[in-house]
């Protein structure tokens, strides 16, 4: 135990001091964080100025849309002005290439075209030099929309003093029927579902690579035959995976820590810049985590003793390359899996799916973040795995003792079974 | 008492026989040759006898007792291939290693501090492995061998890739390891070396012990049948005495070995008669790699 000890402090400890690990644990929250709010200040800031507008076409279906124009900068000012209409005029592109000198020498944000037919479902033109502000760009469409709705009402003999509120949509709210009785859903069930999901899969695969590639350090390096004759390759083994888990660990409760702060305080932050906005509350199950945790173990065990073993087996960073194929492919088709299984979680494919040992520490962790299957289920698939996993791992410890000693060509599936038997 | 004792061990990977039926006894504070050519079995029984493998048959005991995870502490090995952990510290990779063969991690960065600068390393110890010139690395992995003093120190081409000064330093301590008490097995293919430094040998080919005994009493076995010469004049004035089975060339000087019953004398007066101007004549034992290739060569013939 002494030994696996002093193995996997050593694999901890030059782990975390490495640049590449500090970088991505601090600088990953940091950067993600200051990129939220950055995005969030620029998205919510409004212009600043009145823009002023002009009109070619029918001057009373201007009014109607100047009526549209309610919204009001922070100074009370309102955010668009119609200075202009030109109704009738003596040559329509004179016209368009007047109100386009005038924007374009700053003197209008824009001008509209609207075109005779525009009740019958003709195209109003919106021109002006920044067509990227998508709010002004929503604002006039939705005035052209009250404008040409009204128009019609009207035709048909229906006189409305108080559009918007007439043709107001309906919210739909959303609401899970879960374990724990109902609560209201706004998307949060998915993405908490997916992070987990996607938490999952780069973990196992970049703690697998990592594991991996340490083996082969050791191996390339041939200080592994000192390390071979101090300790028993699965004191080496063991010490070794449990040391990468111990960094992922780490660096996960960093990350924990920084989401928690950022939830909290990106909210409050939301709200300061824009009050009113709804974020969706994340309220992760304790059972979630738990499952999530069980599942993780049992599948990191498997995963990065199995990389340990391609680690082993192989002697250059690109035949490692290659031969970690086939035991990437089965987290890779975990992950592509789940949008079949976020369908229907409980269909038959996902209730198989889920089961499956290389398989299920990714899927049926999805599935108890969507809704939570029956618990023989649960048991029966962390059952599965972990049987799996101790399999797994006796073997991959085996070709890890015989192939850290063997250099050369790598081994053929035959020789890697006569590894096996070696003692 | 011997330190190391092997008895008919036997390794096989697949078809491969690595290792057969191998005996030997390694007298405990002696300096042990193990010789052969490439593949012939060495790695692999060293390998055995620090536990990394198992025999398929036979027993080897290590200091008195049956090799076990205990007795892999007893052994300090360097391996043939050099290398440590690049990217970490040199201090701390001799604590890692130390720690590892059974030191308490205090007890072997003192010991480390210590042998750093016994070995003028002492400015380094807080650099990274790789910023190091290679020649100052395979010191670092030498300390590494010897850190936890091993009663059993398995050392494989330790002079490979030092300058004379180094060398000399590092023979220096393997001298004052055995004169503590360590038994040291040498493993090389430098025979003036073993020749300077064991006491014993073994001389394994194809996995088979073909030689194995004292140096001074296996050379004195084959009888001062060799001529060691130095001379100028006519250069092939040997081959033409017929009394030489073969002739091994250094430039300065010249080995021959005599055919059997030939008398030497014949030779000086040959020289003599052809002009030859002689400035060392002497007759000695011969030469470990003569025996090498000969046992091997013979075998694989």
């Amino acid at each position: 135990m002494r030994k696996v000890w002093l193995v996997v402090k050593r694999e901890y400890l030059t782990r975390i001091r490495t640049k590449g690990f500090i970088f991505t644990t601090i600088g990953l929250p940091l950067f993600s964080a200051g990129l939220l709010i950055f995005t969030m200040m620029l998205a919510t800031r409004q212009s600043d100025h009145t823009l002023k507008i002009a009109l070619l076409g029918d001057a009373s279906f201007g009014k109607n849309i100047a009526a549209g124009f309610t919204e009001k900068l922070k100074n009370g000012q309102p955010l668009f002005q119609l200075v202009r209409t030109l109704e009738q005029p003596q040559s329509e592109q004179g016209a368009r290439d007047e109100l386009a000198g005038q924007v374009r020498r700053g003197l209008l944000d824009g001008y509209l075209v609207v075109p005779k037919g525009v009740l019958e479902g003709k195209a109003v033109e919106f021109h002006t030099r920044n067509t990227s502000d998508f709010q002004a760009v929503s604002s006039i469409r939705s005035a052209i929309d009250h404008a040409v709705i009204s128009r019609r009402l009207s035709a048909r003999g229906i006189q409305i003093d108080n559009l918007s509120e007439l043709v107001r949509g309906v919210d739909l709210t959303l609401v899970k029927v879960g374990k724990g009785g109902e609560s209201e859903e706004k998307g949060q069930t998915f993405i908490m579902a997916f992070a987990v999901v996607m938490v999952l899969y780069i973990t196992l695969i970049v703690y697998g690579v990592a594991t991996m590639r340490s083996v082969l350090e050791e191996k390339t390096t041939r200080i592994v035959e000192i390390l071979a004759s101090s300790a028993r390759p699965f004191q080496l083994l063991s010490g070794k995976i449990l040391g990468v888990a111990g960094v992922g660990f780490t660096q996960y409760l960093i990350w924990t820590i920084a989401g928690v702060l950022i939830s909290t305080y990106g909210a409050a932050a939301a709200a300061a810049f824009r009050p009113g906005a709804s974020v969706p509350q994340f309220h992760i199950p304790l059972s979630l985590l738990i499952y999530a945790l069980l599942f993780f173990l049992a599948g990191y065990f498997l995963y990065a003793s199995l990389y340990a073993a391609v680690g082993a087996m192989t002697s250059s960073e690109q035949e490692a390359q290659q031969a970690q194929m086939p035991v990437t492919l089965p987290i890779v088709a975990a992950f592509l899996l789940y949008p079949a299984v976020m369908r229907d979680p409980s269909s038959q494919l996902s209730v198989v799916v889920s089961l499956i040992p290389f398989l299920s520490p990714i899927l049926m962790t999805f599935r108890i973040a969507l809704q939570t299957p029956p618990f023989w289920q649960i048991v029966l698939s962390l059952a599965l795995s972990m049987a799996t996993t101790v399999g797994v791992v006796y073997v991959a410890a085996k070709i890890y003792r015989v192939g850290i000693l063997m250099y050369g060509k790598r081994p053929s599936l035959v020789e890697l079974l006569r590894w096996l038997k070696y003692t | 008492m011997d330190a190391v004792v092997l008895e008919g061990v036997t390794k096989r990977f697949d078809t491969l026989t690595a290792v057969s039926n191998l005996s030997l006894g390694i007298r405990e504070g002696a300096v042990f040759g193990l010789l052969g050519p490439n593949g012939a079995g060495k790695t692999t029984s060293l390998r055995m006898i620090m536990r990394v493998l198992i025999p398929d048959e036979g027993s080897i005991q290590v200091l008195g007792e049956p090799v076990s995870e205990r007795t892999q502490d007893l052994v300090g090995y360097l391996p043939e291939e050099r290398g440590l952990y690049a990217k970490m510290k040199v201090r701390e990779v001799l604590r890692f290693l130390g720690a590892l063969k059974g030191l308490s991690e205090t007890e072997a960065a003192q010991r480390a501090q210590s042998w750093l600068e016994r070995l003028e390393l002492a400015a380094w110890s807080e650099k990274k492995i790789q910023d190091l010139s290679k020649g100052m690395q395979q010191k670092v992995q030498f300390i590494a061998t010897v850190i936890h003093k091993p009663p059993l120190l398995i050392l494989d081409e330790p002079f490979a890739g030092l300058d004379p000064v180094n060398a000399g330093l590092i023979k220096d301590i393997m001298l004052e390891l055995r004169d503590q008490g360590s038994t040291i097995i040498l493993s090389t293919h430098r025979m003036e070396q073993v020749e300077m430094m064991c006491d014993a040998i073994c001389l394994i080919n194809k996995g088979c012990n073909v030689l194995n005994g004292d140096l001074r009493a296996i050379k004195q076995s084959y009888g001062k049948n060799t001529l060691r010469m130095e001379y100028s004049g006519d250069g092939d004035f040997l081959e033409g005495t017929g009394l030489v089975e073969k002739v091994n060339r250094f430039g300065a000087v010249v080995e021959a070995r005599l055919k059997p019953g030939a008398d030497p004398q014949e030779i000086l007066k040959a020289a003599l008669l052809r002009g030859v101007r002689i400035s060392r004549f002497e007759l000695v034992e011969p030469p470990l790699n003569d025996i090498f290739i000969e046992k091997v060569a013979g075998a694989n013939a």
